[in-house]
């Protein structure tokens, strides 16, 4: 069974996962969010790769029961065409609890060969007793 | 939308998308989270939330195409954002994703952003930039 991200301690390094941006997936996500204006620009839309990336995550570890996603930091270093290949690491930047519920910051980056192409963070919380 | 005809207080183009339990689908199947909370609406219930909800990443991607079609590839090569998820978006819901220029300094434009639903509920709010 995955563990959770209730198992992972501050500074925990997820191992880097391998990112398909293949064209079918890309237009597969534009039908699902119907995105208008990224079919005009033909690129990856940013988000897609915030989503993928949090996919490949969540591959990794699963989502412990009740997760609530509080907040979102996206920075974009350049556009992204279909049928790329990058890949996504992530990283445990924080971790504390308040009131019965763990408060927990995820780094997530997407990377060709040479450079970041994407990098953010996602804070996450979810009950305490959820990560006993 | 030039950047040289934004002043502080020009509005961009809003998106407007209606949310139903088959987009909750489609985008669950596209980005590979199947968290219950959004895709089983008997779980759902059962939560604090009582009922589905929708992706928090999926009402993203509409600010995401409000600033794809406002700034094009300045936003796919050099955009950053920083949001907070204030409420749920639920299966019913119309989302109104708009943003207000607050700044055009430095080389780069600055924006409120935010999505409401059709009550005027905020469901994000927070601050996105692109080079001008």
């Amino acid at each position: 069974m995955t563990a959770t991200l209730a198992a992972f301690a501050k500074g925990h390094t997820f191992p880097p996962i391998a990112l398909d941006l293949s064209e079918r997936w890309v237009r597969i996500y534009v039908e699902a969010v119907e995105d208008g204006a990224i079919e005009q620009a033909g690129a990856v839309p940013p988000m897609a790769l915030a989503a993928r990336a949090i996919g490949a995550l969540l591959e990794s570890a699963g989502l412990p029961d009740g997760t609530v996603h509080v907040a979102q930091d996206l920075t974009f270093h350049r556009l992204v065409n279909p049928g790329e290949t990058l890949t996504a690491t992530a990283r445990i930047l924080s971790r504390g609890e308040r009131q019965g519920w763990v408060l927990l910051g995820v780094a997530l980056t997407v990377s060709d060969r040479e450079a970041s192409v994407m990098d953010g963070r996602a804070t996450l919380t979810f009950p305490a007793d959820s990560a006993a | 939308m030039q950047t040289e005809s934004l002043a502080v207080g020009s509005e961009l183009p809003p998106v407007v998308k209606e949310i139903t339990q088959k987009t909750i689908a489609r985008y669950a199947d596209a980005s590979g989270d199947h968290n219950p909370l959004h895709v089983d609406p008997d779980f759902a219930a059962t939560t604090q939330f009582e009922g589905p909800i929708a992706h928090g990443m999926l009402v993203l991607a509409y600010l995401s195409e409000m600033l794809t079609g406002a700034f094009g590839d300045r936003w796919l090569e050099s955009g950053h954002l920083k949001i907070r998820f204030r409420a749920p978006a639920r299966p019913g819901d119309t989302i109104t994703a708009t943003g207000t220029v607050t700044a055009v300094d430095g080389g780069f434009v600055s924006c409120d952003i935010e999505c409401k639903n059709q009550t005027g509920e905020t469901l994000i709010s927070g601050q996105a930039q692109v080079s001008s």
